[in-house]
C-alpha cells in the first residue's frame, strides 16, 4: 500500500495549481465586485474566452475524456487533485468539458451520437446542460412525471424541469423523461439529447440562487425529439444518470477539499497577525481547535475521496462511498469556511474576501446532487440492508 | 551545441520556511519541494535557445536524493531532452557540486552551462562561478539577457549601479538572474512526453568527487521579528522622533 499519486498526476496537479494562481485567483476581486453589486458571480465573455484559451494551451481540456475523441483519458484519482485546485478559488470556472455529462455521454452514446455530440463536446465546442429535477421530484428522481411518448420516428416530450444550470447557454440538454410509467425508475426512464432551440423546449424562468448563481425552469410542451437522439437504450436512462451523479459528487468532494484548504491557509495566515487583549489569535485555544479540526477533517475527506476514486478506477462498487464523501466533504468545508469567517471577524463578513462566496457555493452543494440527509440515509440503508 | 542545465530541488517558494527547534537547519519534513526558481529560468533560457535553433540538446543534471528525479522530470516537461541524477543523501556544498558538474561537462562536452545564480535554500551564489573557474571558462553571472552572436555570447549582467554587457567566447558558464525570462508552465502533453525521456542515475563517486563537507553549520535562526512602526502626525513630529532616536 502506498499513499502517493503517480509522478505525472502530481505534475498535472501542480500545473492546475499554477493555472489557478495565475489565471483564476487574479479575477476574484472582479467576481466579488459583481456579486456585491447584485449582478451575480460571473466572468465576462472576454474573461472566459481568455481563460479558456489559456487552459486549452496548457493541454487541460478533456482531461478525463477518451483519447479517440481528443481527450487525455485520465483516471478518477488524477481528477481529484485537478478539482481540489479548482476548488481553491471563488472564480467560477470549470475546464471544458464539464465531467459529469461527459461521463454520462461516454457511457451511452452510439457511433452517430459519438460523432455528433461527444466529439465536439470533448473539443470544447459545445456547452451542455442536464434536466433531471422537477417541481416535486428532486432527490427522488424516480418520482419524475415528465413523459416521452413515441410517435413514428420521433418522441414527444411533455412536462416541467427545474433547477437547470446553463439552460439558455447549452447547445444541447440531456433530458430525462419517463417512457414507461409502469416500470418507473427500473426500466421506464430514458435520456434524450435535446438541441438548443427545439420547438416546445421553453425556458420559462431564471431563478436567482445564492452564491451569485442562477438556474432555470423549463416547460416541455409537445417537444418533438428525433429517435436518433434517444441517448442509450430506451428505458435504461437511470443507471447512466447515476454514473453522471457519481462523477459530480466526486468533483464536489474535491472542490470542497480545495475550498477548505484555502480557508485553512487563510486562517494560518491571519491567526498570528491579529492580536486581541494582548495575545495573537493563534494562541487562543478555540482558534487552535478550529485549525487542528480543519486539518484533520480535510485529511479525512481527502483520503476518503482518493480511496473512492481508486475504487471507481478499479471498477469496484462505490455507491456507499460516493454518498459518504459527498455528505462528509460538503459539510466539512461549510464548517471550516464558517470558522475562517469567524476568525476574520468583521473582515470575514465583507464581500471583499472570497470566504463568503466560497461558503455560499458550498451551501448550495449541501443540497445539489442530493442533500446531506439523503446521502446519510443511503449510507445507513446500505449498512442496515434496508430496501428503499 | 549541447547545453547543460543543473537543476536543484529546494523548498517550494510558496512555503513559509520554519527553523528546526534544535536550530540545525530548516525543517523539511512534510514540506512541499519544487525546482529552484532560478533553475527554472535557466531551463527556460535553454529551451528558448533550442527553439531558436542555437541549441540541439538540453541535458538536465540534479545532485540530490532520489526525489530530485522529480525536479529533473519537471525540467524535461518544460523542454529538456534527457537527465542525469547524481544521487546522494548528503548535503553537497557548492565546491563539490561544481566539481561534479566539471566532471559531467568533461564527459558530455556541452558548449554552454546555464545555472541559476543561486538556490533559494542556502542562497550561496557560488556554484556557477566556481564551475567557470574549475573549467577555466569565461562566465557571465546574473544574466538578464543572453544573445548568441557567432561564437560569442553577449550577456547583459545586472550589477550594482546598472547593466553591464560582456561578450563571452563559448564554451562558457552563464548564471541567470530573475529578469532573464518568465519560465513557462509544463503543459499536459509535455508532462506526458517527459515520462518517456531518459534519466541516467549516477553517484558522486562515479565522478571521483569527495563530497565530505568542509563547512559546518553552527546555528540557523529565524530573522529577527520586525517591530511595529509608529505613526506621527506631521513632518515636525517625524523630525523630532528621528532626532530623539539619534538618526539625524
Amino acid at each position: 500500500m502506498h499513499f502517493q499519486l503517480d509522478e505525472d498526476h502530481r505534475m498535472i496537479q501542480d500545473l492546475v495549481r499554477k493555472f489557478v494562481d495565475e489565471n483564476l485567483k487574479p479575477l476574484e476581486p472582479k467576481v466579488l465586485e459583481r456579486d456585491a453589486a447584485g449582478e451575480g458571480a460571473y466572468l465576462t465573455e472576454d474573461e472566459k474566452a481568455a481563460i479558456d484559451a489559456r487552459s486549452q494551451e496548457l493541454g487541460l481540456w478533456g482531461l478525463d475524456a477518451p483519447e479517440d475523441v481528443g481527450g487525455s483519458d485520465l483516471p478518477f484519482v488524477a481528477m481529484i487533485g485537478v478539482n481540489i485546485e479548482i476548488g481553491k478559488t471563488c472564480t467560477p470556472y470549470y475546464i471544458p468539458p464539464d465531467s459529469p455529462n461527459l461521463r454520462m455521454l461516454m457511457a451511452t452514446v452510439n457511433d452517430d451520437q459519438r460523432e455528433r455530440y461527444l466529439a465536439p463536446y470533448v473539443q470544447g465546442g459545445t456547452i451542455s446542460a442536464i434536466g433531471i429535477s422537477e417541481p416535486g421530484a428532486g432527490a427522488d428522481p424516480a418520482a419524475m412525471t415528465t413523459r416521452a411518448i413515441r410517435d413514428g420516428d420521433d418522441w414527444v416530450i411533455n412536462g416541467r424541469k427545474i433547477w437547470i444550470s446553463r439552460a439558455p447557454q447549452a447547445d444541447f440538454t440531456i433530458l430525462m423523461a419517463v417512457t414507461d410509467k409502469e416500470k418507473g425508475a427500473r426500466g421506464g426512464m430514458s435520456a434524450f439529447l435535446v438541441d438548443k432551440g427545439t420547438p416546445g423546449f421553453n425556458i420559462t424562468r431564471k431563478i436567482p440562487m445564492i452564491g451569485g448563481q442562477a438556474t432555470y425552469e423549463i416547460a416541455l410542451e409537445d417537444c418533438r425529439v428525433p429517435h436518433a437522439n434517444l441517448l442509450g437504450e430506451e428505458g435504461k436512462g437511470f443507471a447512466p444518470m447515476q454514473v453522471r451523479l457519481s462523477t459530480r459528487r466526486m468533483q464536489m468532494a474535491s472542490w470542497c477539499i480545495g475550498a477548505a484548504m484555502r480557508a485553512l491557509d487563510m486562517m494560518l495566515d491571519y491567526a498570528p497577525q491579529r492580536s486581541t487583549f494582548g495575545a495573537p489569535l493563534s494562541e487562543r485555544q478555540t482558534v487552535q481547535n478550529w485549525i487542528a479540526d480543519a486539518y484533520t477533517r480535510i485529511r479525512a475527506a481527502t483520503l476518503m475521496t482518493y480511496e473512492t476514486a481508486w475504487k471507481l478506477d478499479n471498477n469496484m462498487d462505490v455507491r456507499t462511498d460516493i454518498s459518504m464523501i459527498k455528505a462528509y466533504a460538503t459539510e466539512m468545508a461549510y464548517d471550516i469556511l464558517d470558522n475562517a469567517m469567524q476568525l476574520y471577524g468583521a473582515m470575514g463578513m465583507t464581500k471583499e474576501l472570497p470566504l463568503h462566496l466560497m461558503q455560499s457555493h458550498i451551501r448550495t452543494q449541501r443540497i445539489y446532487d442530493g442533500p446531506t440527509e439523503i446521502h446519510n440515509w443511503v449510507v445507513a440503508r446500505n449498512l442496515l440492508g434496508l430496501k428503499r | 551545441m549541447k547545453v547543460l542545465v543543473p537543476v536543484k530541488r529546494v523548498i517550494d517558494y510558496n512555503v513559509r520556511p520554519r527553523v528546526k527547534a534544535d536550530q540545525t537547519g530548516v525543517d523539511l519534513a512534510n514540506v512541499k519541494m519544487a525546482m529552484n526558481p532560478f533553475c527554472e529560468i535557466a531551463v527556460e533560457e535553454a529551451v528558448r535557445m533550442k527553439e531558436k535553433g542555437i541549441v540541439e540538446e538540453i541535458i538536465l543534471v540534479s545532485i540530490g536524493p532520489q526525489q530530485a528525479q522529480e525536479t529533473i522530470r519537471v525540467g524535461l516537461a518544460m523542454g529538456g531532452d534527457r537527465g542525469i541524477l547524481v544521487k546522494t543523501d548528503d548535503t553537497v556544498e557548492p565546491l563539490a557540486v561544481a566539481k561534479i558538474l566539471k566532471a559531467i561537462v568533461e564527459a558530455e562536452g556541452p558548449g554552454l552551462v546555464i545555472t541559476g545564480k543561486q538556490a533559494i535554500d542556502d542562497d550561496a551564489n557560488q556554484t556557477g562561478q566556481m564551475l567557470a573557474a574549475l573549467l577555466d571558462w569565461p562566465q557571465g553571472a546574473f544574466a538578464s539577457a543572453v544573445e548568441k552572436d557567432g561564437d560569442t555570447l553577449k550577456v547583459t549582467r545586472e550589477v550594482d549601479g546598472g547593466l553591464q554587457t560582456v561578450a563571452l567566447q563559448t564554451p562558457a558558464v552563464v548564471t541567470t538572474d530573475l529578469r532573464l525570462n518568465e519560465p513557462r508552465f509544463a503543459s499536459l502533453p509535455n508532462i506526458m512526453k517527459a515520462k518517456k525521456k531518459p534519466i541516467e542515475e549516477k553517484t558522486p563517486a562515479d565522478y571521483g568527487v569527495d563530497t565530505a563537507n568542509r563547512l559546518s553549520v553552527v546555528k540557523v535562526t529565524e530573522p529577527p521579528k520586525r517591530e511595529a512602526g509608529e505613526k506621527v502626525e506631521d513632518v515636525d513630529a517625524l523630525i523630532a522622533k528621528l532626532k530623539a532616536a539619534g538618526a539625524i
